[in-house]
């Protein structure tokens, strides 16, 4: 290589080398003949045996500039420079082949981005990513999180890790000297975080294990965002004294931009050792410990080791520690599922398929060039170039085509991958998407694959090429050979069935997204639902009381707004998640874990869900009066089927005490909350807010028949009004609030709405390159025919004898495509299964849909030719060429 | 040719380019002077083909081994002079000593020193 750089530069160095050679040349046959002159001879006949003794001046001059540049490149060079103008002149299939590569690879190179940095990159600015492990604790049923007493053992006793750190996230309260103080995002972490990360703080100090002991004083680093946003990028930011919880607490430093771990917060305090944390067994709550692993160990030894000091603990503490599993999980699970290799290989398969189809009509395109040149080539293997020669060309021109669509495509790509990355945004779910050397390099190797595919048919037929033939024209004779045109075909056979494939495969993945958005949530009209969140400050709200008062403040004005039909406040929206509680139900053993609302009193008439027996929620309903609830139709079912609802009682059980029984006055329909997919009715237990109010996170509800544009300014006013350190989040409408969520997703489908807005345009841009790919094969061979169909027609065929004979043509490899498309698809769809939702891999719906817009685009593809074909005169056909 | 040697051999792969390096070691020089030296060193036997020659001289100087520039001859011409550089030198004992070793054993297969002794 070095040597090969040297040559280079001594080439570039001497611009008069030509010159340079004949003069040394000329120098040795003077200095020979001068020689032989002093040797006796007669300077004429001196100069004529110098001459000879040196032989062939050109040959030897030729042979000497050989070694300047390696001949092979110097042919590449040529071949790409008639490549360029073969290019140029044929300006219509250039255009054509680069914009099909730039898409193709602009896709591939994306998606490619995407996989790479959801599978493989891991967090953002964490040294050593992959070596970095998630660890939860749950029991069999799936409850977690882990306890940190748990966590203190895990450290100390397994070897497989190097340093293990806990992380909890919850809210604190944050105050800046008088300033009002407002709720910020915490992790709670171990102070061995950032060591086991390999991340230094940019301003301040790390924190040191003294800030963890008890009785230490509060300190807090601060995400880079957060001192962006909250503090204006203060310099002397590091020893602020600010309050955290209501205690003096000082701000010791800021992490680098990008740091979001494990997810997007506003800063990480040290977690604090209080008794509630120090308690064995499983603490709901979000707890995980996360783990760098000793570069000699590997995943299978960390989890067999910490399964062996689980099953030790169970030993010591029977009673709390029952069967927990210790799960182990990477970077990549933990953002994205442990599905998210399956997701996302299986989109970069998808387009990798949109490419090769690409690939296939690009072949195509310059075979049949290939077959309208061959006289071109004929006649240049005649006059002597070799076949390495003439394959030399086609593949120059390839890689002139691939090179093109590869630096177009790069910044396609470039630029998707932002849309992406912006479009996709979620606080949970912190990804590095950035294009880097690595991306080029695939972007380099795809778009040399590329020229390689697009190259091979056309070389095939070359290689194969009867010189004579050529010569006399062959190719354009009345029949055309089968050879070029069966390749045509077994392309086009390629094409359909890959987009079989994705069609039906992008046709499963958006029915089961549509039957999760357009499930049947039991809200009536959503669209005339405007809600918003309320974020209540924790200085005035943290008792119940004035939560209630506030709430029922609120609901009173915002009945004052003209053209509200009802408003009402509650602890969640419909559909959303929903908090949990253990209720005992009067008469059946047990506690059952069930979905719990606290609402206003309209609120079942803002949603539209009618009282099926009994009645709401209403005045009658007060903090001194009887505790009531109400319950949905699946909970009557479920608990008392064929019984009547009314009067039954039910108590909450809190922190092991069980609260007041409550009354059901009322069952309401079924309204969708707290299953993910959307496909089932839970069993729900509503209460009155004024008996037990929300938590300082709510939700306003507002029924109105008017234009929700209209109604946001003056509800926003009313809650100003109110009281101004109430936070109103964005005001939407029900509707747009039922649009899916990936946070509120589970793992398995949480990304499915990528995968259902990605895989329909792989499946439209595959149909579309595979049809267009037909139609040229099929317009080609016609126009290739046409004194076939000349004759045909002169001895007596009927149009729709030469229609038939066309379609015939072109939709056979278009059928078989499309029966070993539809064959691969039921093997595909099955890898998609886990994320399908209310829809079998083998829908009946999508497998028959799939053939039937491939088939007709395909009859329309092939009609087009055929008219032509029909409309062929005999006559001129005959006299063509 | 005139006053052709009767022990004419012909040059074996690769041995001009020591044979160059070695002629440089003396001092710089041009292409007919180097061709020269080697007959006349070889006492006629290696007589080098031009066509070998410059080929084999921008070989070694695209290699970085020798390099070239204008001077003047003996006799006031303008020729291209090369000049062996610090790669070739190194180049020169490598080459060498590969050859000797290659020699040496050609000797010991065409000339066995019989052990059994006649």
């Amino acid at each position: 290589m070095n040597a090969f750089i040297r040559k280079l530069v001594w080439l570039l160095h001497s611009s008069d080398k030509e010159a340079e050679l004949r003069a040394e040349l000329q120098f040795h046959l003077e200095e020979d003949a001068e020689q032989r002159q002093m040797d006796g001879l007669a300077p004429q006949e001196a100069r004529l045996r110098a001459l000879r003794n040196f032989g062939n001046v050109t040959l030897i001059a030729e042979d000497t500039r050989a070694v300047w540049v390696p001949v092979w490149l110097d042919q590449i060079f040529q071949e790409l420079c008639y490549g360029l103008r073969t290019l140029r002149r044929d300006w219509a299939f250039t255009l054509a082949a680069i914009a099909t590569l730039t898409l193709a690879i602009a896709l591939n190179v994306t998606v490619f981005t995407v996989m790479d940095a959801i599978l493989f990159r891991g967090a953002p600015l964490v040294k050593g990513s992959d070596r970095l492990l998630f660890i939860q604790e749950r029991d069999p049923s799936g409850r977690c999180c882990v306890s940190y007493p748990d966590f203190e053992d895990w450290r100390s006793q397994a070897h497989a890790f190097q340093r293990m750190a806990f992380i909890a996230d919850g809210l604190v309260v944050l105050r800046e000297r008088q300033e009002r103080p407002t709720d910020t995002f915490a992790f709670n972490v171990s102070t061995n975080l950032f060591r086991l990360l390999g991340v230094r703080p940019i301003l301040g100090r790390d924190f040191v294990p003294s800030d963890e002991a008890p009785g230490a004083a509060p300190v807090a680093i601060l995400n880079y965002r957060f001192w962006e946003s909250r503090f204006r990028k203060r310099a002397d930011i590091a020893g602020l004294a600010v309050q955290i919880n209501g205690a003096p607490a000082s701000i010791i430093g800021v992490m680098p931009d990008g740091l979001d771990f494990p997810t997007q917060g506003d800063m990480w305090v040290p977690i604090a050792h209080t008794p509630a944390l120090l308690k064995r067994g499983l603490t709901p709550g979000s707890f995980e410990v996360v783990g760098r692993l000793r570069d000699d160990a590997d995943l299978p030894e960390a989890r067999t080791e910490l399964a062996t000091i689980n099953r030790r603990l169970e030993a010591d503490y029977p009673v709390t520690n029952r069967n927990l599993l210790a799960n182990l999980f990477t970077y990549s699970a933990a953002i994205a599922g442990e599905n998210a290799p399956r997701i996302f290989g299986s989109l970069w398969a998808g387009a990798c398929l949109v490419l090769l189809i690409a690939c296939a009509n690009l072949a195509n395109l310059s075979l049949a060039r290939t077959i309208s040149r061959s006289r071109e080539f004929a006649t240049r293997i005649a006059l002597g170039a070799g076949r390495g020669r003439m394959v030399l060309q086609i593949l120059s021109e390839s890689i002139l085509l691939a090179g093109a669509g590869g630096a177009l495509g790069w910044w396609m790509a470039k630029w998707a991958v932002r849309t992406w990355a912006v479009a996709t945004f979620s606080p949970y779910q912190v990804v590095d998407y950035s294009v880097n050397s690595g991306t080029l390099a695939y972007l380099a190797a795809t778009s040399a694959v590329v020229a390689i595919l697009v190259s091979l048919p056309p070389i095939s037929r070359i290689v194969r090429m009867s010189l004579s033939g050529a010569l006399r024209g062959d190719c354009r004779g009345v029949t055309e050979g089968p050879r070029g045109t069966r390749l045509a075909r077994v392309l086009v056979v390629g094409q359909m069935a890959f987009a079989i494939v994705l069609l039906s495969g992008a046709g499963v993945l958006v029915r089961s997204f549509v039957a999760i958005v357009s499930a049947k949530t039991g809200v009536r009209d959503p669209e005339h639902v405007l809600v918003g969140s309320l974020r209540l400050p924790s200085d005035k709200y943290s008792a119940a009381e004035a939560r209630r008062a506030y709430f029922n403040r609120l609901e009173e004005q915002l009945r004052t707004i003209p053209g509200i039909e009802r408003e009402a406040v509650a602890s969640t929206l419909p559909v959303s998640f929903v908090n949990l509680r253990s209720f005992e139900i009067e008469g059946r053993p047990g506690e059952q874990d069930l979905g719990f609302l606290s609402v206003g009193p309209d609120y079942f008439l803002a949603v539209g869900a009618a009282p099926a027996i009994g009645r709401g929620f209403d005045d009658r309903d007060r903090p001194a009066a009887l505790p009531v609830a109400v319950v949905n139709e699946s909970f009557a079912a479920t608990f008392w089927p064929g019984e009547q609802p009314l009067g039954k009682r039910i108590r909450a059980m809190e922190q092991g005490k069980p609260g007041e029984w409550r009354v059901v006055v009322g069952v309401v329909s079924n309204i969708m909350q707290g299953d993910a997919l959307r496909q089932r009715f839970k069993p729900l237990v509503y209460v009155p807010l004024h008996q037990e109010p929300p938590g300082r996170r709510a939700y306003l509800l507002v029924r109105a028949p008017v234009s929700q544009d209209q109604l946001a300014r003056p509800v926003r006013a009313k809650v100003q009004k109110l009281d101004p350190d109430v936070l109103l989040g964005d005001l939407t409408t029900l509707k747009a609030h039922f649009a899916f969520d990936r946070d509120s997703m589970d793992a398995e489908h949480s990304e499915l709405g990528k995968q259902a807005a990605v895989s329909p345009v792989f499946a439209l841009i595959a149909l579309l390159l595979a049809v267009v790919g037909l139609y040229a094969v099929i317009a080609q061979s016609v126009s290739q025919r046409t004194k076939e169909i000349g004759i045909r027609m002169a001895i007596g065929a009927a149009a729709e004898d030469i229609r038939k004979m066309v379609l015939r043509d072109g939709m056979l490899p278009a059928a078989i495509g499309l029966i070993l498309g539809l064959a691969g698809s039921l093997a595909v769809n099955r890898i998609l299964q886990s994320q399908l939702v209310s829809v079998s891999p083998y829908d009946p719906v999508t497998m028959t849909g799939a053939p039937v817009i491939l088939i007709s685009v395909a009859l329309f593809a092939c009609l087009v030719p055929a008219r032509r074909a029909m409309n062929v005169d005999p006559a001129v056909a005959l006299r063509h060429e | 040719m005139d006053r052709e040697p009767t022990s004419r051999v012909e040059l074996l792969q690769g041995t001009l380019d020591l044979l160059i390096l070695r002629t440089l070691l003396a001092g710089p020089s041009h292409g007919h002077a180097i061709a020269q030296h080697i007959q006349w060193a070889s006492e006629d036997v290696l007589q080098v083909e031009t066509g070998s020659l410059y080929p084999a001289l921008h070989r070694l100087e695209a290699k970085g081994w020798i390099e070239a520039d204008w001077d003047l001859s003996e006799k006031g011409k303008r020729a291209r002079f090369y000049r062996l550089t610090r790669l070739g030198r190194k180049q020169l004992v490598t080459e060498r000593s590969k050859w000797e070793t290659f020699s040496r054993a050609m000797g010991l297969v065409l000339n066995p020193v019989d052990e059994e002794g006649h």
